[in-house]
C-alpha cells in the first residue's frame, strides 16, 4: 500500500482526513500543518501521495507543489480544497499536482481519488476540466508565437466532456473508446498544461536575461 | 477637561513647551542685552543688576519647570505670570516714572505664551489683558508704538491659545482614527479567522453528513449550502476579486456571473479569468442558464445534478447546461411550441436568438444538454 503525507493547516480536517485513509490501509507516514513543516517531513519521509490543502500558513499550497515535485518526481500530489479557489487550484496543477478535489468530496471519494493518483491517473473534476479548457483556449487566442503544446481536437472534445460531468466511462461509451484511453487523454492534456507553465517560465527566464548568456 | 489631559493632548503641550524654551532663551538674551545697554537708567544701578538676574534665574527654573508634564501646575503657570507682572510694577521705581522702556520688555511674551499654551484662548486671553493693562497703566503718556506692544500681548495671547487647542483637538482626532483603523483590522483578523474555521466546520459536516445519510444527510447538505454562500461572502469583500462589478460601467463578466448559479447540485465550470461581455447579453444569458437549470429542477428533481460549463472563445461564448434526467422525447418542444406553450423553448431560445446566437437541446442516454452560442462581437447592449 502507498505511503502518505497529510497536509491541511486545520486539526480537525487532518484527522479526519488521516483517519480515513489509515482505515482504508494506507500507511500516513507524516502530517503536516504548514508548507515549511510539509517540505521538511516530505524530504525525511518521501510519501508516495501527498494530500495537500492549498491554504496554509508560508509558504501556501502552489509552492510546496512545485518543490515537491522538484524534490521527487514520483511522488504524487493530490490537492484537497475548498470550493472556489479556482486561480489557485490550476496553479497548483500546473506546478505538478495530478489531481483536485473539493473537501466536501466524501470518504469514498476521497479514497477512490488517492487510488487513482497513486496509480499515475490524474482526478479530474468537472471544475478543474473547465479550468484547463480554458487556459488552452485562452493562449490559443493570444499565442503569436506557437511554441506552446497545444490540444488535439480528441482531447478538447474529451475534457469538455469532463467538465459537463460525464464520467470516464460515460465518456468512453460516448465516444466508443476503452477507458484507458480515455484516462490516456486525460492524462495528455494535464502533461501538456505542465508544459505549458515550463515554456512559460523559460520564456520568462529568456526575456529576463536569466538563462545564463 | 480630560480630552486636555490625554495622552496626545499633553503630547502636543509638550512639543509647544519646547519650543517656547527656546523662544523664551532668545528673549531674555534681549531682555538682558538692553538690560546692560540702558544700565544709567536704572537707580539705584544695582537694580538692574538684581533684575536680570531675577529674569535669568526665573527663566532657568521655569525651563526645567516646564518640561516635565506633572510640573504644569496652575501654582507655576500663575507665578510665571506674577514675576513678569511684577518686573512690569517695578519699572516705575527702579527707572523712574518717565520710562520709555519696562525692564522685562519682551521678555514677558514667555509668561503669556505659557498661559497661552496651558490654558489655551482663555489663559492667552487673560494674560494679554493683565500684562497690557498694567504696562499701560503705568505709562505717564501713552505713544503708538506702545499702545500697539500691548494690542499685540491682547490678541497675541488668544490666538497662540486658539491655535494650541486646535493642534490637540486634531491630535485627539488622529489618534481616534488610528485607533478605529488599528481596531477595525484587528476585527478584519479575528473575522477572516473565525470565517476560515467555520468554512471548514461547515464542510466537515457536509462530508460526514453525506457518509451518515438519512437526517445527517440532510444537514450535511444545509451545511454545504452555507459553506458556498459564507464564501461566496467573504471573497465579495476582498477588493478585485469574484466580483461582477469589476468589469467597467456596461460590461459584465460573465464567468462571475455564471459561477454565482453554483449550489450543493449544480457544478460551474470555466475559465480561470474574466470573460467581459457587454452586461445585456451577458444578463441574458445568464437568465437563459437559469431558466435551463430550473427545468431541470422542474422535470428531473430538486436535488438533480447539473453541470453547467462556460468556454470563452474569441468570437463566442458557448454554455453548456447538462442534466442526467430521462429527457425530452424528439418533437416535444417542436409539439410545445406548436400548441402556444412557450415554456424552455421560448424563454431560452428566444433570449439567445435575440442575441444573434443559437441555442441547441442534446437529449440522449447521457441525459439532457443545452448548448448556447452567443457571438461575442457584434452585438450592442
Amino acid at each position: 500500500m502507498s505511503t502518505v503525507m497529510v497536509v491541511d493547516d486545520h486539526p480537525m480536517w487532518r484527522d479526519a482526513v488521516e483517519r480515513d485513509l489509515a482505515g482504508a490501509g494506507y500507511d500516513v507516514v507524516a502530517a503536516a500543518s504548514t508548507g515549511r513543516e510539509a517540505i521538511t517531513r516530505f524530504a525525511a519521509t518521501r510519501p508516495d501521495v501527498v494530500v495537500l490543502d492549498l491554504q496554509i500558513p508560508e509558504p501556501d499550497g502552489v509552492q510546496v507543489t512545485t518543490e515537491i515535485v522538484s524534490l521527487r518526481p514520483t511522488t504524487k500530489v493530490l490537492i484537497l480544497s475548498a470550493s472556489g479557489e479556482q486561480n489557485d487550484v490550476l496553479a497548483a496543477v500546473k506546478a505538478g499536482a495530478t489531481g483536485y478535489l473539493v473537501k466536501s468530496a466524501s470518504r469514498d471519494e476521497l479514497l477512490e481519488a488517492v487510488e487513482r493518483v497513486a496509480a499515475g491517473d490524474p482526478v479530474f473534476t468537472p471544475g478543474l476540466a473547465g479550468l484547463v479548457l480554458g487556459e488552452f483556449q485562452h493562449s490559443a487566442a493570444t499565442e503569436v508565437r506557437g511554441d506552446k503544446p497545444t490540444l488535439t481536437d480528441r482531447e478538447t472534445e474529451i475534457l469538455k466532456l469532463v467538465a459537463k460531468g460525464l464520467s470516464y466511462r460515460q465518456i468512453a461509451e460516448r465516444l466508443v473508446l476503452s477507458h484507458r484511453t480515455v484516462q490516456n487523454h486525460v492524462q495528455n492534456t494535464l502533461r501538456k498544461l505542465q508544459m505549458h507553465n515550463r515554456v512559460e517560465l523559460t520564456r520568462y527566464a529568456i526575456e529576463q536575461g536569466l538563462d545564463g548568456d | 477637561m480630560s480630552a486636555w489631559t490625554s495622552p496626545a493632548a499633553i503630547e502636543v503641550e509638550s512639543r509647544l513647551f519646547r519650543a517656547l524654551a527656546v523662544l523664551r532663551v532668545v528673549v531674555l538674551v534681549n531682555a538682558i542685552g538692553l538690560t546692560i545697554y540702558r544700565a544709567a537708567n536704572f537707580d539705584p544701578p544695582v537694580a538692574a543688576l538684581v533684575c536680570a538676574l531675577v529674569m535669568i534665574g526665573w527663566t532657568a527654573f521655569v525651563l526645567w519647570a516646564y518640561a516635565a508634564p506633572s510640573r504644569r501646575t496652575a501654582v507655576l503657570v500663575g507665578a510665571d505670570l506674577a514675576i513678569a507682572l511684577g518686573l512690569l510694577l517695578v519699572t516705575p521705581l527702579v527707572k523712574g516714572p518717565g520710562f520709555h522702556a519696562s525692564v522685562p520688555g519682551f521678555w514677558v511674551s514667555g509668561a503669556l505664551l505659557a498661559c497661552a499654551i496651558h490654558y489655551r484662548w482663555i489663559g492667552g486671553l487673560l494674560a494679554g489683558v493683565a500684562l497690557a493693562a498694567v504696562d499701560l497703566g503705568l505709562r505717564q503718556e501713552i505713544d503708538q508704538s506702545i499702545y500697539g506692544n500691548a494690542f499685540l500681548l491682547v490678541i497675541g495671547g488668544p490666538v497662540v491659545g486658539y491655535m494650541c487647542e486646535s493642534v490637540q483637538r486634531m491630535a485627539l482626532e488622529r489618534d481616534e482614527a488610528q485607533r478605529a483603523a488599528a481596531r477595525a483590522e484587528e476585527r478584519a483578523r479575528l473575522a477572516r479567522a473565525v470565517h476560515d474555521g467555520v468554512l471548514q466546520v461547515l464542510a466537515l459536516v457536509q462530508r460526514r453528513g453525506g457518509e451518515l445519510g438519512g437526517d445527517a444527510a440532510e444537514l450535511g447538505r444545509l451545511a454545504g449550502e452555507q459553506e458556498r454562500e459564507l464564501r461566496s461572502l467573504i471573497r465579495g469583500e476582498q477588493p478585485g476579486r469574484g466580483s461582477s462589478r469589476g468589469p467597467a460601467h456596461g460590461m459584465a463578466d460573465l464567468a462571475a456571473d455564471l459561477a454565482a448559479l453554483e449550489t450543493g447540485s449544480v457544478t460551474v465550470s470555466g475559465p480561470a479569468a474574466t470573460v467581459e461581455m457587454p452586461a445585456h447579453p451577458a444578463e441574458e444569458i445568464v437568465a437563459a442558464t437559469r431558466a435551463a437549470l430550473d427545468n431541470v429542477r422542474r422535470h428531473v428533481g430538486e436535488d438533480a445534478r447539473a453541470w453547467v460549463l462556460l468556454q470563452a472563445f474569441p468570437d463566442r461564448v458557448e454554455i453548456s447546461v447538462r442534466d442526467e434526467g430521462p429527457g425530452i422525447p424528439d418533437g416535444r418542444i417542436a409539439e410545445a411550441e406548436r400548441d402556444g406553450r412557450l415554456g424552455i423553448a421560448g424563454s431560452i431560445r428566444g433570449r439567445i436568438e435575440d442575441l444573434g446566437g443559437k441555442a441547441e437541446l442534446i437529449t440522449g442516454a447521457t441525459g439532457t444538454e443545452w448548448e448556447l452560442t452567443v457571438p461575442r462581437t457584434g452585438v450592442d447592449g
